[in-house]
């Protein structure tokens, strides 16, 4: 019999109740089967690059706490890195473990909502509300440290805006005790649920190979196995003297498979690694000076003159953050700001995973990775030419004459 | 990985196309302070790949990203590399910087050598209007398929025209 | 029983069934999000949800075979209301007893899912295109094990002499399960585990609601659909839920509570009917509310093997006691 061509296309997104942000995916099915699969990124509006190039510093650093909501530490932990390299400012030590405890206290908090956004894809309702509701512990800790659920305004060049007090300390302790509690409990709900592992062994196989060579970051890299891990890998803040290694389900006893169900066990032993880390931070904090610039404007009069190019890195909830900032003399802003996400270099090893897949694994897969559209996107393009951009009042007026028109 | 080997390595295999290279350093750590260096490089375009190749070949080679900018009449490429993860306080950063006259925008890819260059590319092939050779993929990434524009690029008549239409609408709307 | 007598209870049961319907999808709703420990929506929700769907505007897609599209909701409404006219409610017997019997219930309980599926077809989505498919795979991999517990049932009945056997008035009034020897009961209960697991395919709920799969296809077979057509399959499934809970008690727990309390005439009418709700919501609430607040999603591969090997397995493992037990029991 000849063969047929019996592939059809299924496009997913940009808009698609498995993606919380927009993305498009073309897949090629045969019956359930993927063939193949085109990602194209680029819906969401952005354009922080550009504005923050015409902005001032402290100014973009607001803003790069608003390229991700819930990576709202990792960003401007590592712009305030690039500049302080670039223009040579020293950060107080007990600032740089303040940044430390909170970005550690933001991975728990990330993967805690990742946890409940995996089970909602794979249909498991009950554990997206377990996860959500024991997350708001740990939401409320970092409100009670910084006034904010998100978007913590908490660094700034040269340190940080706010200390943590001597009676805050107990509630932290709390917190990390609270969770030990629940950790078994969770634990045991992810990865002994028979219909969780169905759901997720063997399904989105990255090989290290592949991770490797497409640069693959985060929990993502180490869940195939790659021990790949800024924090243990390149000494930054007061990483350097915790002795941490990156973990891969090897650490939690059992064989590497490079699937979701490994992306779960890593994610979850991060979480209880970020409270060792939280609790050691407290043990270890040393009282003094939070920020080396007290003034805003001193600081901002230091950074016009300042002159010079800087890196910053951070192992962010979801992997490697980057930003390359070059300051030049006499101008307010950053000549150049370059930021690349975790899920910049995610973007490729969706690829691979999602090869012989089936359809109904594309959410869990898509999400595996923990994807952050708009921390990724760049640009929104007005052409100008076509339909008016419409504002909320015209939204508003449009659905007023809708609902007139739909009740006669 | 020390960061003398990589140095070494990079003098070795670049040859004369290696200029200026630089080691700054900075100080991190509190209970253990420690200096890390990281190596800043000019490059041709030529060298890259040979360069890049020597490096992998050395340790586990992940590039972070490439960031770029309009220099007036160059544009200005940042390879980012970090040479040797895998290894506590292991790894080297390595920055490679190419400058490419406007008259010729062409580099060679690194495709071939770091199958996950391609997301990076991409977007510098569309953002600034980099030829990269031997690319595997040279459709828009971020950018609408049909836009020809390179928002980063400083004499881009259309980006400015977008912009300040942009702009002029937020100012609009921003009275309702 | 004349015509005019038909047409007055099939009304009450296409009425009552209805509102049960809504009401057990309220209390399940309500239950399960106690379950999670949520809050949950007020037990009136989805009577208001219907009546939202109702006034909402009725969007036909550009690709859709109109005549099909609008017939299929109605079709899955009608299917699943007959079933109900079949079926013993409680202590009185099927409106239409004797017209029809347990076959023709099985044909019309896959009524739904074929309208469902033809409605997918006819949407002119892939995604509903998509659930289509996976409707129809679910089909093919239930229908088998939930013919095998009932024919297993009405069979065991058939020999122990009560006749006509498949009909409903029969299955429905006699309790099985004590006129079997020991072999027989293990047998029962092995088919009643398997009509368990049936339920939540029979009615997409989780772990079984492949076809619509929110996260996966969007809701797949019901995409396109919105307005009144989409109320109509929404009220199609909650009388489904109803009629499925019914056929289930019929099967295996035709009992009433009226005569060992001691009640005759219209209060045990009453007390047994009430006892049927129950018996009904039970039912639901064991097979539907807990294992869908207690599983992920299947696929629909898993579920097609998980149908065909073990669950068939148990059902003609069930009925191979029950022809046991005949043989023993003589």
């Amino acid at each position: 019999m000849q063969e047929r061509k019996t592939t059809y296309e299924i496009p997913v997104g940009p808009i698609h109740p498995a993606l919380k942000e927009n993305i498009r995916f073309t897949f090629q099915v045969e019956g359930e089967r993927i063939r193949s699969v085109d990602v194209k990124p680029g819906f969401v509006h952005r354009g922080i690059e550009y504005m923050g190039m015409r902005r001032n510093l402290i100014q973009v650093l607001y803003l790069s706490e608003r390229i991700c909501g819930i990576c709202s530490i990792s960003h401007p932990i590592v712009l305030t890195q690039a500049v302080e390299q670039a223009a040579n400012i020293e950060v107080p030590p007990r600032a740089q473990y303040i940044r430390v405890i909170v970005s550690e206290l933001e991975r728990i908090h990330s993967h805690l909502l990742w946890a409940g956004v995996a089970a909602h894809e794979l249909g498991f309702d009950t554990l997206l509300h377990l996860s959500w509701k024991v997350r708001e512990k740990v939401m409320d800790i970092l409100e009670e440290l910084t006034g904010n659920r998100v978007d913590y305004a908490l660094p700034i060049f040269g340190g940080v805006r706010r200390d943590i007090a001597a009676e805050q300390y107990p509630k932290l302790m709390e917190m990390i005790r609270y969770y030990r509690g629940l950790f078994e409990e969770l634990s045991d709900t992810f990865l002994r649920d028979p219909s969780v592992e169905a759901r997720t062994r063997d399904v989105g196989v990255l090989t290290p190979k592949e991770a490797h060579e497409l640069c693959a970051v985060g929990p993502v890299a180490r869940a195939s196995g790659l021990r790949k891990d800024v924090r243990q890998d390149w000494p930054y803040l007061v990483y350097g003297d915790f002795d941490l290694t990156a973990l891969t389900p090897e650490d939690h006893g059992v064989e590497v498979h490079g699937d979701v169900y490994d992306r779960i066990i890593v994610r979850l032993l991060e979480v209880a690694q970020s409270l060792d880390l939280v609790e050691r931070c407290l043990r270890e904090m040393p009282e003094g000076e939070i920020t080396s610039f007290p003034k805003i404007p001193a600081l901002l009069a230091y950074l016009k003159k300042a002159e010079g190019e800087g890196i910053g890195r951070h192992e962010a909830p979801r992997g490697e953050v980057i930003h390359y900032v070059r300051l030049e003399a006499g101008q307010e802003g950053p000549a150049v700001w370059k930021v690349k996400a975790p899920t910049y270099s995610n973007l490729m090893p969706w690829t691979p995973m999602f090869r012989e897949q089936e359809i109904a694994d594309i959410p869990i897969i898509a999400a595996s990775i923990d994807p952050c559209m708009c921390c990724m996107d760049r640009v929104h393009v007005d052409r100008g030419d076509t339909r008016e951009a419409l504002d909320k009042q015209a939204l508003l007026r449009l659905s007023w004459e809708k609902t007139r028109r739909v009740c006669g | 990985m020390t960061v003398d080997k990589v140095l070494d390595m990079l003098r070795t295999s670049a040859g004369e196309a290696l200029t200026d290279p630089e080691l700054r350093s900075r100080t991190v750590g509190v209970a253990r302070p420690q200096e890390i260096k990281e190596v800043w490089a000019g490059i041709s375009g030529q060298a890259l790949v040979p360069a890049v190749r020597a490096l992998a070949d050395l340790a586990p080679l992940h590039l972070s990203v490439i960031s770029g900018r309009d220099a007036g009449e160059d544009i200005e490429l940042l390879y980012h590399l970090t040479v040797g993860y895998g290894t506590e306080g292991g790894e080297v950063l390595v920055t490679l910087r190419l400058m490419l006259p406007k008259t010729a925008l062409r580099v060679p890819s690194l495709c071939g050598l770091i199958p996950g260059a391609e997301t990076t590319e991409r977007e510098k092939r569309e953002f600034l209007g980099v030829a990269f050779e031997g690319i595997t993929d040279d459709r828009n990434l971020f950018l609408p398929d049909d836009v020809t524009a390179h928002p980063w690029r400083a004499d881009d008549e259309e980006i400015g025209g977008m912009v300040r239409r942009t702009v002029k609408w937020e100012e609009r709307n921003a009275g309702t | 029983m004349n015509v005019l007598h038909v047409i007055w209870q099939s009304a009450v049961v296409v009425l009552g069934s209805g509102l049960l319907g809504l009401v057990y999808k309220g209390i399940d709703r309500k239950l399960a999000a106690r379950m999670q420990g949520r809050i949950g929506p007020p037990l009136r929700q989805p009577f208001l949800d219907v009546g939202k769907l109702m006034v909402k505007e009725n969007v036909v897609p550009r690709d859709a075979v109109p005549w099909l599209f609008h017939a299929a909701p109605i079709l899955a409404v009608v299917a699943s209301v007959t079933v109900l006219l079949y079926l013993p409610l409680g202590p009185f017997p099927p409106v239409l007893s004797g017209r029809g019997d347990l076959i023709l219930i099985l044909y019309l309980l896959a009524m739904p899912a074929v309208a469902m599926a033809l409605g997918g077809f006819a949407s002119g989505s892939p995604f509903a295109s998509v659930g289509a498919q996976r409707e129809i795979v679910m089909m093919m991999s239930y229908e088998f094990p939930l013919a095998v517990v009932v024919v297993g049932v009405v069979w065991r009945l058939a020999t122990l002499g009560f006749s006509p056997a498949f009909s409903m008035v029969t299955v429905g009034s006699t309790p099985l399960w004590g006129l079997v020897g020991p072999l027989g009961v293990l047998g029962l209960a092995l088919l009643f585990l398997c009509l368990l697991v049936v339920t939540p395919a029979e009615l997409s709920k989780i772990p079984f609601d492949i076809p619509e799969a929110e996260t996966e296809i969007a809701g797949g077979l019901l995409v396109e659909y919105s307005g009144v057509n989409l109320a109509l399959f929404y009220l199609a499934d909650a009388v489904k839920t109803v009629a499925m809970g019914a056929l289930v008690v019929a099967l295996f727990f035709p009992y009433g509570i009226a005569s060992p309390l001691g009640l005759s005439g219209g209060w045990a009418a009453l007390v047994d009917q009430l006892f049927f709700f129950v018996k009904v919501f039970a039912v639901v609430f064991v097979a539907v509310t807990t294992v869908r607040v207690a599983m992920a999603r299947l696929k629909v591969d898993q579920v097609a093997r998980g149908f065909w090997i073990p669950v068939t397995a148990a059902a003609l493992a069930g009925l191979a006691l029950l022809v046991l037990d005949k043989v023993v029991m003589g």
